[in-house]
């Protein structure tokens, strides 16, 4: 029952998903839209707000996820496969930029003792 | 054209060479490559065939270097160019070595930008296409720069930055009026080019009012360059605080960038527009003269009473250029040469005793022909060849320029009509006065007078720590005057042979102006007619002009 | 108009050039003397060098007379020439030529003929300066005859201005000689300056000539003139006599540009001599001469001229009278005399101008040199107080005696040459129908007695009286050399029974054979200038002075301004001013009363002088006592002593004003022009920098939410944009 009801189960959804994403409906469309915006300005409020490094980091790649699945919708919109594409380069570029943000926040952890991002203005004019 | 390349580039390659040879070694070859620059200017001139008809040669463009936008290596000269391309040539050998005791530390550095700096003037006289002409006269920025605020005094960054910034802010506008001149030629030609007769040709076809912006801006460009007043107040800090070979250079040669870019672009490329302000330039030549002879009295620093006076000097060239006729014309060019000649002169004695005493204050130093006379002797010559008595050189400009100045006049019996006038030589004329007043008080502190030296601790002794300088001067000292003091003599008893060949130049330059200056007078009679009767402007004839 | 009264047309004369040497030789004794000084060679080779380059040049100037026939133009080489067009307004000419006529080379003969002389008298006079100091000097004394001479001789008017301003820097150079001392160093300067004030008119001169006429060689000019002249310019051809006016004023010291001339008595005697008495200032008097016909181009010209010539002459006359140091007395007479001369040129007789510039030469070197023997051998003592009797030593009796001849000259004793030169101005001043002239005359004649009093003062308290004399004490008046003389020199003078020497050590130098034989030269050569007058007045035969000066272009200047100015075809030959009498004096015949006049006036001069000064000595004190004693007439010995407070009154005038504002210039040029605008600008794009600072405080989160509010204030706009699209 459980691998073949799950099996059964999966692809339902991603049928229903499939449809749903098949579906042209302006609205569907639109909601995507909402949904990439408002990851981003969370991202976006998130990385401003917040001073513990690891969640400013987070809050970037939620930026990036929020730019990912506007590029998605903007593909099916125009039904142009390119969005697509450019999405699986937006994923390998953020795992990248995982590996050396989080890198140097280890290492700026072990300057400072500490996450939080207000200790380093060492770089700043005033 | 390859030895006009020759002299440019020997010193490019000494200056490749001094970077990686001893301190000792590269005074010898930085001399070496200037004398080479020297000797390759000279052969040059031997076998230039357009001495006496103002045409150019080479003639043929050289290769290009940057074919889109149509600017190619040109080079070549005409007399006036040349007279000035042999002064800095003539120049740069007795600054190297006049320098040899002055420059104590980094001294392959110094005499690597100097060979760079000679090669940048003479690349800008050289120059027949406006880009390579731009790229030399900026160019000379860079080491000149680097001498001064290296090598140079107590507030030498300050100098230095000033100079740099002054100078390159000038030059924005000349470089914009180029480019919308060669715009121009390829909007009706079709093509990039940035030749100098091409573009002239160009910019001569413009409409008065565009010449009128053309001519301002690339006057304000020289005009930071020669410079003008109120433009000037870089020069004396700048001068006061060079060491001695860079003084002479910025005043002999860099300077007369300023007057050679007005003489090759803004006269002839914008006639229309110069005569429109040519009573402007005139007026601050003159306030120059008289404003920088007055402050001159007041200086108590021998190099900037040499600074300033070098303003009041220009100021009189400049009058001598634009009073638009060929006599002033030609005592301007000569005025040219010849002040680089006394005034870098004035500056090699002065760092001489600069040398010795470490001051150049009048206050505290004077006397000094007590003991040091042959050189009191040189500075005597060289004080009266800048004061323009007549069998030096520099009394030929000077007397030139002021008759040029007072035959500007209306009706243009000389076949050139001017907007200048005897009332302007009249007060460019007491700029002679003042110049014999602080010329000679300079005297009276430095040369007569008794004997006042610095006071000095025992711990600092007059001669320079690395090498003991006699009290007066030695033989290199007297090998590196002595030919400026033989051209002083020689060009005020022989100026002939220069003033026949600068005067088809002369008239090249001026070619558009009498009909200018025409024009502007029947534009202004007619203006002043229109207002005084305005019930007959029926009646007056139609006047055809283009304008 | 120039027409009836022609100027001989110059012939051009190549073969001519050797009088080029006369120019020439001055040049190369002044290179001989550059080497002797860079050798370092001892002994006084220079002063044989410029001695016999001088006394070459004489010789060629002799042969020159000699082989004399009318003007010629003699060209050498091509100093400055260009051409831009063919017509006569279109090319620039100055060449290197000679412009040879009688006017030229009577002014040669003096000056090549004293220069020799008065050289001569250097070598002995300088010989303490041995050594680059020797050589220095007669290298300006040969510059300067070298400057001279292309003054006069030159052909066209840019050589005049080389020879002018040359003269200018040998006055420089030699007044400053003893440089140390900075009362010589700032006299040399002021002479420069002075003289570059005046030269500045001649320069305009210069221009307007060349801008009017096309040309600036004399022969084109005269024969232009007669073409008249175009005017092009916004100035009226009639300025330029006033203009050349005031370059020759400039440089003879005429009022206002005097000032330098006392103050030059800084340098050492021979050059007080040459150069300020002699040759220098007269070049003032050979312009104006030269030049005469454009005098005619304005009516009021020549009268200037006289008028400044006669004030002047009044002026230092007094002032002279109330110096006592001698050379200062002579100073103040060249002045004098020179105003004089002007005069002359003034009331239209440029022979009597240039005849008593002739005579002038010669009797005020005569007197210059005597007093240069005074301070060369009584240790630069100049004070006529503090010296007496000097006739009574011996050694110093033809000092004396040849002063006596230079002082009676001066005084124009009756039948001195002098008298004629003075006799010959001032007869054409009283003679003429302009009433302003009379009355010039009448000063002249009034200033004549005060020049004979003065200068008999000097003779009668120097020469005569007791003997008495002390060295100067600090020897600053100039040659601060001679002090060596001083003491332990045995000489005869102490032999003199009932010598007050006030230092019983000091023995004055009589002078040797070099000074004691020009001085004897001179003497006979001041009684020979005036055979020519003699000559014309006692055996009724030509005047050689006038003869050169007729048929040169100062004669035909004379004609041209008094056919402008009288307009009347009068009847006689326009002989200059000895013609038949134009009037009379006082009732008398014109000659005859101004004989007596100018008698009265000399003589009577001279018996005053004799009371104040030698018969009764105190008298001279007593009376500036009382005058100063007395309220009224204070002013007059105040003012005289002050010399009219006219170098205060220059001071004040210009020279602090001046320096005013140069200081407010020079204050505004650092601190307005450079710190307000340039450095203002400079600190723009600073101030900029600083307002935008805050931006990058250094905190992560603070760029982000910059770089946030970009972001949005773009968006926005381009929401705007897109909205009013719509519209």
């Amino acid at each position: 029952m459980s691998a073949l009801s799950t099996a059964a189960l999966a692809s339902t959804a991603l049928e229903g998903i499939g449809q749903a994403f098949t579906a042209t409906s302006g609205a569907q469309l639109s909601l995507s839209l909402a949904i990439s915006a408002l990851l981003f300005v969370i991202g976006l409020v998130g990385f401003m707000v917040r001073r513990n490094m690891i969640i400013m980091f987070l809050c970037t790649e939620l930026m990036f996820q929020g730019a990912a699945l506007a590029m998605i919708t903007f593909a099916r919109m125009h039904m142009d496969v390119s969005g697509q594409v450019f999405v699986i380069f937006i994923l390998t570029v953020a795992a990248a930029e995982a590996a050396l943000a989080l890198g140097l926040v280890v290492l700026l952890h072990r300057r400072r003792e500490t996450l939080s991002a207000e200790v380093w203005s060492d770089l700043g004019e005033a | 054209m390859s030895m006009i390349w020759t002299s440019i580039l020997m010193p490019v390659i000494g200056a490749a060479l001094v970077a990686v040879s001893s301190p000792r070694l590269s005074k010898w070859i930085s001399l070496l490559a200037t004398l080479g620059s020297l000797a390759a200017l000279t052969l040059f001139a031997f076998e230039f065939p357009a001495w006496n008809n103002g045409q150019y040669h080479p003639t043929e463009a050289g290769p290009a270097w940057l074919d889109a936008a149509g600017i190619r290596l040109s080079v070549g000269f005409d007399t006036v160019s040349l007279l000035l391309a042999l002064l800095t040539a003539f120049l740069m050998p007795l600054c190297i070595i006049g320098s040899y005791t002055a420059i104590t530390e980094r001294v392959k550095e110094y005499y690597g930008w100097f060979l760079l700096l000679g090669a940048s003037i003479i690349l800008a006289f050289a120059a027949r296409d406006a880009i390579l002409f731009y790229v030399g006269y900026e160019f000379t920025l860079v080491p000149m720069t680097i001498l001064i605020a290296v090598y140079g005094g107590t507030e030498r960054r300050v100098a230095a930055i000033k100079m740099f910034l002054y100078t390159f802010l000038g030059s924005m506008f000349m470089l914009a009026a180029i480019i919308y001149v060669a715009w121009e030629n390829r909007v009706s030609s079709g093509a990039w080019t940035f030749d100098i007769d091409t573009l002239t040709a160009t910019a001569v076809r413009l409409p008065v009012s565009t010449q009128y912006w053309l001519f301002a801006s690339l006057m304000i460009g020289f005009a930071v360059k020669v410079p003008l007043f109120p433009l000037h107040t870089w020069l004396p800090l700048a001068h006061d605080q060079a060491p001695t070979a860079g003084s002479v250079i910025l005043a002999s040669a860099m300077l007369k960038l300023g007057t050679y870019g007005n003489y090759r672009f803004a006269l002839p490329m914008a006639p229309a527009g110069g005569t429109e302000l040519m009573v402007v330039v005139a007026v601050l030549s003159i306030i120059a003269i008289i404003y920088a002879s007055l402050i001159c009295w007041v200086q108590t620093d021998a190099k900037k009473l040499i600074a300033y006076s070098s303003v009041a000097h220009l100021g009189l060239c400049m009058l001598g250029l634009f009073a638009l006729n060929p006599v002033g014309a030609e005592g301007a060019v000569f005025y040219m040469v010849n002040h680089g000649l006394s005034t870098g002169a004035l500056f090699l004695c002065i760092g001489m005793f600069y040398e010795r005493y470490h001051t150049k204050d009048t206050d505290v130093l004077g006397g000094l022909a007590r003991k040091m006379p042959v050189w009191a002797s040189f500075m005597v010559l060289f004080t009266f060849a800048s004061i323009g008595l007549p069998g030096l050189n520099g009394f030929i400009g000077e007397f030139l320029c002021l008759g040029g100045t007072f035959i500007a006049e209306h009706d243009g019996q000389s076949g050139y009509p001017g907007v200048l006038g005897p009332r302007f030589a009249v007060i460019a004329g007491l700029g002679l006065i003042f110049a014999a007043m602080y010329l000679l008080i300079l005297l009276g502190k430095i040369v007569w007078g008794p004997l006042r030296e610095p006071h000095h601790d025992s711990a600092h002794t007059h001669a320079a720590p690395h090498a003991s300088l006699p009290t007066d001067l030695n033989a290199r000292e007297i090998l590196v005057l002595t030919p400026l003091a033989v051209a002083c003599i020689w060009l005020g008893v022989q100026p002939q042979p220069m003033l026949k060949a600068i005067e088809p130049c002369a008239t090249r330059m001026l070619a558009n102006y009498p009909d200018e200056v025409r024009r502007l007078k029947e534009r202004e009679a007619q203006m002043a007619a229109d207002a005084a009767d305005a019930p007959n402007l029926a009646q007056m004839p139609q006047h055809g002009g283009v304008h | 108009m120039i027409a009836d009264f022609p100027i001989p047309q110059a012939v051009v004369a190549p073969e001519l050039a050797w009088v080029g040497l006369a120019l020439l030789l001055p040049l190369i004794s002044a290179v001989l003397c550059t080497v002797c000084a860079a050798a370092r060679l001892p002994g006084k080779l220079p002063a044989v060098f410029t001695v016999l380059a001088l006394a070459a040049s004489f010789v060629v100037i002799l042969r020159a007379y000699n082989a004399y026939s009318g003007p010629v133009q003699v060209p050498i080489f091509e100093w400055m020439s260009f051409a831009w067009g063919e017509g006569r307004f279109q090319q620039f000419t100055a060449p290197c030529a000679l412009y040879i006529d009688s006017l030229t080379l009577f002014w040669m003969l003096f000056v090549t003929g004293l220069g020799t002389l008065i050289a001569l008298y250097a070598s002995e006079y300088m010989e303490t300066e041995k050594g680059a100091g020797y050589a220095r000097f007669f290298f300006g004394i040969s510059i300067f005859l070298f400057a001279m001479s292309s003054l006069v001789m030159g052909d066209n008017l840019v050589m005049l201005y080389l020879g002018w301003e040359g003269v200018g820097l040998a006055s420089y150079l030699l007044i400053g000689f003893d440089y140390q001392r900075p009362a010589a160093v700032a006299a040399a300067k002021k002479a420069f300056i002075m003289n570059r004030v005046g030269d500045l008119g001649l320069a305009l001169g210069i221009f307007m000539l060349w801008a009017n006429y096309g040309t600036l060689q004399y022969s084109q000019l005269f024969q232009a003139m007669n073409a008249g002249g175009q005017t092009g310019v916004d100035w009226d051809v009639s300025l330029i006599p006033f203009l050349l006016m005031l370059g020759a004023f400039g440089k003879s010291a005429q009022f206002p540009l005097f000032t330098w001339l006392p103050d030059a008595m800084e340098g050492p005697t021979p050059v007080s001599a040459l150069i300020h008495a002699a040759t220098m200032v007269t070049a003032g008097v050979f312009l104006i001469a030269r030049m005469y016909p454009f005098f005619a181009l304005h009516p009021e010209a020549l009268a200037t001229v006289a008028w400044i010539g006669g004030g002047t002459a009044l002026l230092a006359a007094t002032i002279g009278m109330a110096q006592y140091d001698i050379k200062r007395v002579f100073a103040y007479s060249t002045i004098s005399q020179l105003g004089y001369m002007f005069l002359g040129l003034g009331v239209g007789t440029t022979y009597g101008a240039c005849y008593h510039t002739f005579t002038h030469a010669f009797f005020k070197a005569l007197l210059f040199l005597t007093a240069g023997a005074i301070m060369h051998g009584f240790a630069g003592q100049l004070d006529l107080r503090k010296l007496s009797g000097l006739r009574h030593i011996p050694g110093w009796r033809l000092v004396s005696w040849t002063m006596f001849i230079g002082c009676l000259w001066l005084a124009a004793f009756p039948y001195t040459a002098a008298f004629f030169s003075k006799d010959a101005i001032l007869l054409k001043a009283l003679t003429s129908t302009r009433w302003d002239f009379v009355f010039l005359g009448w000063l002249g004649l009034f200033t004549a007695a005060l020049t004979a009093y003065y200068t008999f003062r000097v003779w009668f308290r120097v020469c005569c009286g007791p003997v008495h004399f002390e060295p100067a004490a600090d020897g600053h008046h100039g040659d601060a050399s001679h002090d060596a003389h001083g003491h332990g020199n045995a000489h005869k003078a102490h032999e003199v029974k009932g010598a007050h020497a006030a230092d019983h050590g000091f023995h004055p130098h009589a002078p040797k054979w070099a000074i004691s034989t020009v001085l004897a030269l001179l003497a006979i050569g001041t009684v020979a200038a005036g055979f020519p007058a003699y000559n014309e007045a006692f055996a009724h035969g030509t005047n050689w002075a006038q003869k050169m000066i007729v048929g040169s272009s100062a004669a035909a200047g004379a004609q041209i301004v008094e056919h402008a100015a009288q307009h009347d075809t009068s009847a006689g030959d326009h002989q200059a001013a000895n013609g038949p009498s134009l009037g009379t004096v006082l009732g008398m015949d014109a000659h005859t009363g101004l004989l007596v006049v100018g008698a009265t006036a000399s003589i009577g001069g001279i018996l005053i002088a004799a009371y104040l000064h030698l018969l009764s000595r105190g008298s001279a004190d007593a009376l500036r006592r009382a005058l100063m004693g007395n309220v009224f007439t204070r002013w007059l010995p105040v003012c005289m002593e002050r010399k009219w407070f006219v170098d205060e009154i220059y001071h004040g005038l210009f020279r602090l004003p001046l320096w005013l504002g140069s200081q407010v210039l020079h204050f505004g040029d650092k601190h307005f022009l450079d710190g307000v605008l340039v450095d203002g600008i400079a600190r723009v794009p600073i101030a900029a920098g600083k307002l935008f600072r805050p931006l990058y405080g250094g905190a992560l989160q603070g760029y982000a939410i910059s770089m946030v509010a970009g972001v949005a204030l773009v968006l926005a706009w381009m929401t705007w944009v897109w909205l009013r699209g719509f519209e």
